[in-house]
């Protein structure tokens, strides 16, 4: 049994590109409803962890992924699981906003519409509205939402995705560095609502922002070369880091 | 600690330098400190002036430590290991410069003081003075070291110059019971006694200020306690 608080509970988790290794024997427990932030140095295997969590791994071919991913105690590493659910309930949030080129409404309404989550267009206005309200960004585009998602600033864009993101009820919420390309203000809005959000979902983060981790999460996992190094509340990681790679890293002293 | 170097060579700087100033501003305490302890027991009030226009030389540098940290906290956001250096080397900088006063205060106690003090109650403040400068100088080394042993070998002996103090305080106490005419030169040297055991008190927050640095944990148990002049034991 998995215990009550961990929401994502990964064992021996090995990941291959072809005949690369890329994440190597990795145990992780994500706590539910809080933020993990996971930091270490370009190409150490965060964004492929994340993208084992919701299989977005299966598109790429030469992936090979063995070992054991349980999402509230059930295996997703498994030929049965269905995908597209599994989807729906693990929304995802990308470096780079990437709207559809689409209307406002069209960007929240596309996941609803296709999971068939609205029976009528008051339902989905409703879906709609509501997304838009947690993502912080209704008051900024509630007038103008027949205008193209594409035409909206970076960081409220990057809302746009964390709306499109919450509209298909999901649990957990993967963010793979999502203010890497925001100004400090846009970067603030964001934060904000991530500390928002984890009172309702599970939230993973990639970030390379040693303080925007200190900011947001309660737990940071480590990695290095595809192992993750340690892993502990964010405090313990960042006063006093039981590993000297670890410090090393967050201090500077390599990456 | 790390032995690996910052990727910024600056930092790496920014942090050597506040290192070297804080140990710079720890030799120019003890050197006030053992000054005063040597005026006060000679009487020497041409010393005594000396040292109170010194003092201004600490608070200078203690401000510019001050400064850098703060420059270092905004410029770097430090983690881990660096961030407590810079806090810790704060709050160090802030005991050094309260020991420096309490210098610069039992000098000031000197211009009042009659030509001699009586023989009986040299010995035991000589024995006091001696010990805090001695704790002065092995917390420095300590910080210089990084050595979590020496913090913790300073910190217990902050009990000795509890014990140290209780004896040198009962002795003006009965110096003074007498003669009542001793009452001035007693007050002074009470009070003296009293800034040199609070200089003791500040080298033990630099012991908990070091030992939190290396070790990011709280020095173990309660501060150590030796015998209060008030208490009757
Ligand atoms: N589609 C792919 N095909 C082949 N190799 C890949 C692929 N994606 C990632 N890799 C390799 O897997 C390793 C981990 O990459 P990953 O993108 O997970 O790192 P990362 O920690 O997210 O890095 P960054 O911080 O730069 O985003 C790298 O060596 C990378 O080259
Ligand atoms: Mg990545």
């Amino acid at each position: 049994m998995i215990s009550n608080n961990i929401k994502i509970k990964t064992q021996d988790l090995n990941v291959y590109y072809g005949e690369k290794q890329a994440l190597f024997n990795v145990n992780l427990d994500i706590h539910s409803k809080e933020v993990t932030a996971l930091i270490g140095p370009s190409g150490c295997g965060k964004s492929t962890f994340i993208r084992c969590i919701n299989r977005m791994n299966d598109v790429i071919d030469i992936c090979k992924i063995d070992g054991s991913i349980k999402i509230d105690d059930k295996e997703i590493i498994d030929n049965n699981v269905d995908v597209v659910r599994l989807r729906e309930s693990i929304g995802m949030v990308f470096q780079k906003p990437n709207p559809f080129p689409k209307s406002i409404y069209d960007n929240i309404s596309y996941g609803p519409s296709i999971h068939g989550l609205a029976d009528n267009k008051s339902d989905m206005d409703k879906i709609v509205e509501n997304s838009l309200k947690k993502a912080a960004l209704w008051e900024e585009v509630k007038d103008r939402l027949d205008e193209p998602g594409t035409g909206l600033s970076g960081g409220q864009q990057q809302r746009l995705c964390i709306a499109r993101a919450i509209s298909v009820n999901p649990e957990v919420i993967l963010m793979d560095e999502p203010c890497s390309a925001l100004d400090p203000i846009a970067t603030a809005k964001i934060e904000e609502l991530i500390d928002e959000l984890k009172k309702s979902y599970t939230i993973v983060i990639v970030t390379h922002s040693m303080s925007q981790a200190v900011r947001v999460s309660q737990r940071t996992g480590f990695f290095h070369l595809g192992k993750i190094i340690e892993v502990d509340t964010t405090e313990k990681i960042f006063k006093n880091p039981g590993n000297q790679m670890t410090q090393d890293y967050i201090t500077g002293r390599f990456g | 600690m790390s032995e690996i170097s910052h990727i910024v060579k600056s930092y790496e700087e920014e942090l050597q330098n506040l290192n070297d100033n804080l140990i710079k501003m720890g030799s120019l305490v003890e050197k006030q400190l053992s000054d005063s302890m040597e005026a006060i027991i000679k009487v020497d009030k041409e010393a005594a002036d000396n040292i109170i226009k010194n003092d201004a030389k600490i608070n200078e540098l203690r401000a510019i430590i001050e400064e850098q940290i703060v420059t270092v906290l905004v410029k770097r956001a430090p983690m881990a290991i660096d961030l407590r250096l810079t806090i810790s080397t704060l709050k160090i900088s802030s005991d050094l410069e309260r020991i420096g006063d309490l210098a610069k205060s039992v000098a000031k106690k000197i211009k009042p003081l009659p030509h001699d003090l009586p023989e009986e109650l040299i010995a035991s403040l000589r024995r006091l003075g001696d010990l805090v400068q001695r704790q002065l100088k092995d917390i420095l080394d300590a910080y210089l070291k990084k050595s979590k042993d020496l913090a913790i070998k300073i910190w217990k002996t902050d009990e000795k110059v509890d014990d140290l103090t209780h004896t040198a305080m009962n002795e003006v106490a009965d110096f003074l019971g007498k003669d009542k005419k001793n009452l001035d030169l007693a007050t002074h040297l009470l009070f003296v006694t009293k800034n040199i055991e609070r200089a003791g008190d500040h080298i033990t927050n630099i012991a908990e200020s070091l030992f939190y640095l290396i070790e990011g944990e709280h020095i173990e148990g309660a501060r150590p306690k030796g015998k209060d002049f008030d208490s009757n034991s």
